[in-house]
């Protein structure tokens, strides 16, 4: 957590002096992450100062004997003095003060992170910022992992291929063996099937640099049909001769408008309380939800297994590429790569394969099910996928270090937040709304220490294997902790996580103490 | 390529690359045919091998299976030929309902010919046998002979079992404490050995709490007028407001409708023993139809012409035989193979969970009512042996937090069911070949499958795991222990079943470690309510779907099994703290003798349990 390692000290005895209006506040100084926090004694006024690291607009630290002074002048003009208890501690607090107030988590997860991890796996990839000013993509990030030995030039060529210009970028290098997911947009071969030779180089640089005489497979998440279908209206998908090494398979995911409704008749379904319940099974049933949660899982099973069991590279692509693409590509790294199932990989996995990816947020999740208004852009794909994550934890109660609290506060978010992470619908936007320097990362907001008991599995140990889901529909539950949330009350269950919790600490710290 | 194409047409992944439980356990020898037969077969003491024979078993999951199987007079047990004579299934003879032969003289088809072994808990085996050398005869005798004792003038395994434990099972229920632990005897309610020697009510226990103000004349005089004796008696008291659960039998009340003043005086007298009621809570657990269809064989219901100061509800559930078909239903979508397409509509017109419940919802009543102090209440259905007690047993665990410890819920087990005469032997069918008997019926089951509901509904709320469920109910069929045999006290005392046989609780208890769950608090006094509504109730899946390799969970009891590991770790350093406690004071008693060893001195340690 990057945020508690720039503060130096936790606490100090401190006096504010707040202007000569304000009587002095004599207490026990603390940094948080995004507050100072003044703590009097018992025996003064019961109140905490509190003062939002962002509004310091400078700070000045003076030193004398063994205590110190630090000046605070803010943005709204005020100007504050803290004198403090011991020089270490002076100088501590300003340092900390100084590093969290420009602090900002946006820097939390870029793209280059996840490079810097595939580089020291391989040196088939590079880092490109042909991107750079979203003029090839514009829902891409300004840096993308590409084949090294692909140039940028070609892939210029490979986005004016490709729907919205979304060529084919790493989504996952599975160091293993060495094998590559990809994730891109449909190729826009239309009805005089064109062919783009820069792409075809691009997808052959893809199998030469995993391993020679590698194989892909290219996972097309819609139907042949519908595949066939889209090269009336300019889009397509890859003739086989093409790209040799390359073999297609159709796996239809349902999205968009039909994905809506499947939710919309779930969450009816699940707050009907006068219907008569001797025929919930097949209402539920009906809302056809578990049907696309099984679908999702074992597409991304396929393209697990393809990577692990079978050593190929694999393209994941629909039409735009925005959607059930990245719930395959996203749903298998977590099924292959244990660092993903930890709370920061996760964060990060969620960060790089959804929000930077370019998934359409703010036109997705703009209504929840309730709304009446004419759904025009909502699907709940990011809901599916966290829906998918729920039930691979179920199936693995001690493989992922989250638990349910952070899917549904991942839930929360997405739909309406307090925090910019899932504001706008691209990196592009992002910067064009000044998304990072007027508000907060939502993980910042997550991974305050008083939010982890409920964010984090308390049961979790790393396991170095790929997790393979049982996707029968025996296999798959109603995920009642959202679906039932307001129905019933939660008590028994977070009782039982309490106890969880208890036990472990208590355990934590027999250990320690022995 | 092959693998990829066939791997795309596949609706889904089979692999499990975490089954850790019930893996084939590997057989110390490796040639495992030829060698001792001793070692290769587990036997309990008192168990004897009978035969083995060569076979092809035909898993429905892996395909057929070369494999050696061997018969005990408990059980059977097939080890394979094929790879490292791993162990494929390991059944109690107990748990055979059915043994059919498949395929005659002129078959020709690959395994055409064989057996085919119907399983009480949800499973068949088959296998294929050769035509030559009467093999299958052989083993269909054997089988029969061992799996249907009863037919040959045989004893069930449990006679022979020499088992020894450290713990008496049959220890744990004691009729006397258990009424004390309730605050009986008290003013109201007295203890009564009327039914000593079982001539009141055969199939009632010996002991009976009875309303202190009802004669024995009274008692004899109700008697006459409930189906098969089966008078009214507490089960439970309330140990504050005193409301009481009270079972009974149907009121036989017959056609003409007639009338019996002593059982109406009689329930009158149990509505006095809490001075402000007005009126009496009758439960009859049938569906009103099937109440007013008993009149017609002589039994009925209370009406309210009689019974003034009554109130009577009907709960709806159904008779054994609709949850009979019910569950065979069930096994038709799991086993072997599991309804792909359609699987929440094929569930649902199963109706088990329908059937739950309404158990539930029926037990949740006379919680609820009981727990409120607005009125004591009577529960029946026909014979008050099947649904009443489904009804007062999960009422009680519902409102008793005492039978939610391992040790209570025997108790529960015990006197609900066993005591009052739930027929196992008719219902289960224990040694007996008549596989289509009618009066077989998964009434204890359905109970047990309430119990995990609520279990899942309230995870800190039992002491005892999923694992103690799924084992009573392995042993409801193995007739390993002589807990479920028979159908009533009279005939247990009869057969002196706790002289001559184990109890199930002996395992139990002398393990308990396996059977407890982590998460468990203890919390006196709680009712708890589950939600009985359709959408919070779940196929026990680890139960009824157990045998089906795909839908095993990749982590069975991981949690569990985790927090064993903690707990064990917690308990360890406990003592080890004590220990130096201990130690310590020691030292600082010697201290005080010997002053030259003040450094010694430790601060008091504080445990944070």
């Amino acid at each position: 957590m990057e945020f508690s390692e720039l503060i130096r000290t936790g606490r100090a005895q401190a006096e504010l002096l707040r202007g000569p209006e304000a009587p002095p506040l004599r207490g026990t100084l603390c940094v948080t992450s995004h507050h100072l926090l003044l703590s009097p004694g018992t025996e003064a006024s019961p109140d905490l100062w509190l003062l939002l690291l962002r509004s310091v607009d400078s700070i000045e630290k003076r030193v004398a004997g063994d205590s110190g002074t630090i000046t605070l002048r803010c943005k709204d003009l005020r100007v504050l003095q803290l004198d403090i208890e011991g020089v270490e501690a002076t100088l501590d607090i300003a340092r900390s003060i100084e590093g969290l107030r420009l602090g900002d988590a946006w820097h939390f997860h870029p793209p280059e992170r996840y490079y810097q991890r595939v580089a020291r796996e391989t040196n088939a990839w590079r880092l490109s910022e042909v991107n750079e000013d979203f003029s090839l993509c514009p829902s891409y990030p300004r840096a993308l992992i590409v084949p090294r030995s692909v140039d940028d030039h070609a892939l210029a060529r490979s986005a004016g291929f490709r729907q919205g210009g979304r060529f084919p970028v790493l989504s996952y290098h599975h160091a293993p063996n060495g094998t590559a997911l990809l994730r891109s947009s449909q190729p826009l071969t239309g009805p005089q099937k064109r062919r783009c030779a820069e792409d075809e180089e691009l997808l052959r640089a893809v199998l030469v640099g995993a391993r020679p005489g590698a194989r892909g497979f290219i996972i097309d998440t819609r139907s042949a049909q519908a595949a066939k279908q889209a090269r009336m209206t300019g889009g397509g998908t890859e003739a086989k001769a093409a790209y040799p090494g390359w073999k297609r398979l159709h796996r239809p995911l349902e999205r968009g408008r039909p994905l809506q409704e499947s939710f919309v008749r779930l969450v009816e379904a699940c707050g009907d309380l006068e219907q008569s319940m001797d025929r919930w099974l097949s209402r539920l049933e009906g809302c056809r939800w578990l049907e696309h949660v099984k679908e999702a899982l074992s597409t991304a099973c396929l393209a697990a297994q393809g990577m692990e069991r079978e050593g190929a590279c694999i393209l994941v692509h629909g039409a735009e590429g925005t959607d059930s693409t990245l719930l395959v590509t996203s749903l298998a790294q977590l099924i292959l790569d244990p660092l993903s199932r930890t709370m920061d990989g996760f964060q990060e996995l969620v960060e790089r394969e959804w929000i930077q990816a370019g998934h359409p947020f703010q036109l997705r999740c703009a209504h929840s099910a309730f709304s009446h208004a004419r759904p025009k852009h909502e699907a709940p794909t990011f809901l599916l996928f966290l829906d998918c994550v729920w039930q691979l934890g179920r199936q693995f109660p001690l493989s992922l270090e989250f638990g349910e609290g952070l899917l549904l506060a991942l839930f929360e978010h997405a739909y309406a937040s307090p925090f910019g992470s899932f504001l706008c619908n691209s990196e592009k936007e992002r910067g064009l709304c000044e998304v990072r320097t007027r508000t907060h990362s939502l993980w910042s907001g997550l991974n305050q220490p008083k939010e982890q008991r409920k964010l984090r599995n308390p049961l979790y140990a790393l396991n170095p294997l790929a997790i393979w889901p049982s996707v029968e529909p025996q296999s798959l539950r109603l995920w009642q902790g959202l679906f039932l949330r307001w129905t019933r009350p939660p008590e028994p269950s977070e009782t039982a996580w309490e106890k969880v919790w208890q036990i472990v600490t208590d355990s934590e710290k027999t250990e320690g103490s022995a | 390529m092959v693998g990829v194409s066939s791997m795309a047409s596949a609706s889904a992944p089979k692999c499990n690359s975490h089954t850790s439980e019930n893996e084939p356990v590997k057989s110390t020898s490796q040639d495992g045919v030829n060698c001792d037969l001793n070692e290769t077969v587990p036997r309990l003491p008192g168990e004897t091998l009978i035969t083995d024979k060569e076979v092809i078993y035909i898993c429905p999951f892996n395909g057929p299976i070369k494999g050696r199987v061997y018969i005990t007079n408990y059980r059977l047990y097939l080890r394979s030929l094929e790879t490292d004579s791993t162990l494929i299934f390991d059944v109690p003879l107990g748990v055979i309902s059915r043994i059919e032969k498949m395929g005659g003289a002129t078959s020709r088809g690959e395994n055409s010919y064989g057996l085919d072994i119907t399983c009480k808990d949800m499973r068949n085996l088959r296998f294929a046998l050769k035509q030559e050398g009467h093999s299958r005869r052989d083993m269909f005798e054997i089988l029969t002979r061992y799996a249907f004792p009863l037919a040959h003038s045989l004893p069930l395994f449990a006679f022979l079992n020499e088992e020894k434990f450290n713990v008496d099972g049959w220890m744990v229920y004691n009729p006397v404490e258990e009424y004390r632990r309730q605050g009986l005897p008290n003013h109201q309610w007295r203890i009564t050995f009327i039914n000593k020697c079982y001539e009141l009510c055969e199939t009632y226990p010996a002991l009976l709490v009875v309303p202190y103000r009802a004669s024995d004349d009274d008692l004899r005089r109700v008697a006459a007028f409930r189906s098969r004796n089966r008078i009214p008696v507490l089960s439970w008291i309330h140990p504050e407001n005193k409301m009481v659960i009270v079972r009974c039998s149907q009121p036989l009340v017959g056609m003409s409708g007639k009338r019996n003043k002593d059982d109406e005086k009689y329930l009158d007298v149990i509505r006095e023993t809490n001075r402000q009621l007005s009126k009496l809570t009758i439960y009859d657990a049938r569906p009103s139809v099937n109440a007013v269809a008993n009149k017609a064989t002589g039994g009925g219901y209370e009406s309210d012409d009689a019974y003034h100061n009554a109130e009577l509800f009907f709960l709806d559930i159904h008779n054994i035989h609709v949850m009979r078909e019910s569950l065979k239903k069930v096994k038709d979508i799991v086993y072997p193979n599991v309804e792909e397409s359609h699987w929440l509509s094929s569930l649902e017109s199963t109706h088990w969970l329908e059937h739950i419940k309404l158990v539930l919802t029926g037990a949740i009543q006379v919680a609820d009512k009981v727990s409120s102090g607005k009125s004591s209440v009577l529960v029946h259905c026909s014979d008050g042996w099947d649904r009443t007690a489904q009804l007062t047993s999960l009422a009680m665990l519902m409102l008793d937090s005492f039978y939610r410890s391992i040790e209570g819920f025997e108790i529960l087990v015990q006197k609900e069911w066993i005591s009052f005469g739930h027929k196992f032997a008719s219902r289960i069918g224990h040694g007996d070949k008549n596989h289509a008997d009618a009066d077989r019926s998964p009434i204890f089951l359905q109970f047990v499958d309430c119990v995990w509901q609520m279990s899942k509904q309230f995870p800190t709320a039992f002491e005892f795991n999923e694992r103690f469920l799924i084992t009573i109910l392995d042993h409801l069929y193995s007739c390993r222990f002589g807990t479920f045999l028979l159908n009533c006290e009279s005939a247990r005392e009869k057969q002196k079943v706790t002289e001559r046989t184990v109890s199930l609780w002996s395992l139990i208890n002398s393990n308990k470690e396996k059977f407890k769950n982590p998460f468990y608090t203890k919390e006196i006094n709680r009712v708890l309510y589950p939600v009985a509504s359709m959408r919070h109730l779940e196929l026990w899946v680890n139960y009824y779907i157990r045998w089906n390799p795909r839908i095993k969970q990749q982590q069975p009891n991981a949690v569990e099994q985790r927090y064993m590991e903690l707990l064990a770790l917690r308990d360890d350093y406990i003592k080890r703290l004590e220990e130096l406690q201990l130690a310590n004071s020691s030292k600082v008693s010697s201290a005080s003798t010997s002053p030259s060893s003040p450094s010694q001195m430790m601060p008091h340690v504080q445990t944070h349990f």
